[in-house]
């Protein structure tokens, strides 16, 4: 099956006009994109994650048809975004902002009947799909549906943008920031419903946060993306192998004299520490690149002195590690 | 098919804007009165009803009223077009119809047709009264030719109103050019201002606009001094005008379209 989205050696600067006066102005050049290449297949939901200017935002323009690359090329189900950019706009579901993006005195779901006309949805069509989303997007329970715009709640404004995005039934959905400064509630049915929309409607998506935690839930693949360029790209376990950090073996000891233990793992281990936790335990860290490597050994000998041990617990790296490792 | 889904749904979004928000619907019924009330009164205060009536052959109220008629309804046309893409932009859903498959020039088109609806329902109502009121129960079929005459002037200008739409909104903060336009509008269209007490330049400014032509006519008609060839001519050179916009309002408002995406289409 052939990528749903493809974008070769995207590159894109910006000449923004900085001020040095009341009336002096000087361009300043602003390599958005420096030539970036990468896919998203079908079924795939691939995050792009990246500090604040890295280029996110400037891909999921250049991929809607609101920008124009400088080089280089980008499809959407087959389709050139600059020379065929009204067919991409027939296959796209778009998302950029939570807050805005509707009329506020329309109520949600005039606001949708008016994009579904843009759209070119025929009546029937459009009364059929937006029933059918108001329902799996639970605006009815909300009590959204015939409430004004400008006075939703920010979790209803949200699922009423994904609502908008999934009108067209595109192939290929693009997310900027969904979840942001949403409740936890309305930011898992969002995960639940993205993750259902790529599994089993498989369809494309491409979504970009800055939630580390979201990432790795909701992506099959994602693409770091910083000053312009990929710096990795792989699953999130995959991602997180790459970079070099020691983990932390966390056992948790019941009854133990803490200067026995550190007589026990002296031998056995480089770095370690032995503190005591507010219950009466005592609390043994133990930092290591190969934890597969001593477990064992750590646990048979705190065993063989008569150590009760209550809990291990192995500290992987998170993506957020992974995050800051390539960002700088 | 796909325009009158267009259509449905500008109305809905005009009339929602207009019905919910109690404050404007009230300007809309009092504007035209409150305009005639002003110019009135500074009339009355510099000159005589004697002399507005022996040079323009018509009451001044009927006049002022009618006028304000005039730009309401051809303002109509103007102001929701060339706003439109500000608008969205501060809603936030410029991206959205960028993004969208829609064809331009069929929205565009189709933006200015419920406002003028509800202008011409709105504006009868200062009409009418008025006219039956000073030509008794022939005020009443003449205040419908001037409602309908009004109405087509209105449709004459959706097209100048694109050319200037797209070049407009190309412009850095365009939003202080079109408040500089409108008034311009206001003095080239000839309501309050007969074109031909316009200087040159004013003048030949103002036969470029087809609305002008028909309000005109709207004059003549109230002067008494229309016959067929004259009426046919003026709606032939407005209609003229109105084609000859057409190409160049689409021109434009894909022009501008262009420009936006080429800078990037702003949502943040």
């Amino acid at each position: 099956m052939p990528s749903a989205i493809i974008t070769k050696n995207l590159r894109k600067v910006y000449r923004v006009k900085k001020r040095l006066g009341l009336i002096k102005s000087q361009e300043e050049i602003v390599e958005a994109l420096k030539g970036i290449s990468f896919e998203v297949k079908y079924r795939e939901v691939v995050g792009l994650l990246g500090p604040n200017g890295a280029g996110k935002t400037t891909t999921i323009k250049i991929i809607s048809t609101l920008l124009i690359p400088d080089s280089g090329e980008a499809y959407v189900d087959g389709y050139d975004v600059v020379r065929q950019a009204n067919e991409v706009r027939k296959r796209i579901g778009l998302m950029l902002t939570v807050e805005k993006g509707f009329y506020g005195k329309l109520t949600g779901k005039e606001n949708l009947e008016y994009f579904a006309a843009l759209y070119g949805l025929s009546r029937s069509e459009a009364e059929r799909r937006i029933s059918h989303l108001i329902k799996i997007l639970e605006l009815d329970k909300l009590g959204a549906v015939d409430k004004l715009f400008e006075e939703y709640s920010l979790g209803m404004k949200a699922r009423l943008s994904i609502a908008r995005a999934l009108l067209k039934d595109s192939p290929v959905l693009l997310l900027d920031e969904p979840t942001l400064g949403l409740d936890p509630p309305s930011a898992r049915k969002i995960r639940e419903l993205v993750k259902s929309l790529a599994k089993e409607e498989e369809k494309a998506v491409l979504y970009t946060t800055h939630n580390m935690f979201e990432a790795e839930l909701v992506c099959d693949k994602i693409l770091l993306i910083n000053k312009g360029l990929i710096v990795a790209e792989g699953s999130p376990d995959e991602l997180k192998s790459k970079i070099p950090k020691l983990r932390v073996i966390t056992i948790t000891l019941r009854n133990s004299e803490r200067v026995r233990v550190g007589e026990v793992l002296a031998p056995l281990v480089a770095t370690y520490t032995v503190t005591g936790s507010e219950f009466g335990e005592t609390v043994v860290k133990v930092s290591t690149k190969n934890p597969e490597e001593i477990l064992g050994e750590v646990i048979r000998a705190l065993v063989a002195c008569g150590c009760d041990i209550s809990s291990v617990r192995v500290e992987e790296p998170t993506l957020e590690d992974v995050f800051i490792y390539f960002s700088q | 098919m796909w325009f009158i889904e267009i259509l449905r749904v500008e109305y809905k979004l005009v009339y929602a804007e207009m019905f919910r928000r109690k404050s404007m619907l009230v300007m809309m019924f009092l504007y035209p009165y409150v305009l005639t009330g002003f110019t009135l009164f500074i009339g009355y205060s510099f000159g005589s009803k004697q002399v507005f009536v022996e040079k323009t052959g018509v009451a001044p109220e009927v006049f002022m009223i009618t006028a304000s008629f005039i730009m309401l309804s051809m303002l109509a046309s103007i102001d929701d077009m060339i706003w439109k893409p500000l608008m969205d932009l501060w809603h936030g859903t410029l991206p959205y119809i960028i993004a969208s498959p829609v064809n331009r020039i069929m929205l565009y088109a189709a933006i200015p047709i419920p406002r003028l609806t509800a202008v011409m329902i709105i504006g009868s109502t200062s009409v009418i009264p008025v006219y039956t009121l000073y030509y008794g129960l022939n005020g009443f079929p003449t205040s419908l030719i001037v409602i309908g005459l009004a109405s087509l002037g209105a449709i004459f200008m959706i097209t100048p109103a694109m050319v200037v739409t797209g070049i407009v909104n190309t412009m850095g903060e365009s939003w202080r050019v079109i408040n500089v336009i409108r008034p311009i509008f206001m003095i080239l269209l000839g309501a309050y201002y007969p074109r031909i007490l316009m200087p040159l330049a004013g003048l030949i400014a103002s036969y470029t606009l087809p609305s002008s032509y028909v309000v005109e006519l709207i004059q003549a008609f109230l002067r008494n001094v229309t016959n067929t060839s004259n009426v046919l001519s003026l709606i032939g050179v407005a209609t003229a005008l109105f084609v000859i916009y057409a190409p160049g309002g689409s021109r434009s408002i894909l022009l501008w379209e262009k420009k936006k995406v080429k800078e990037g289409v702003k949502y943040d």
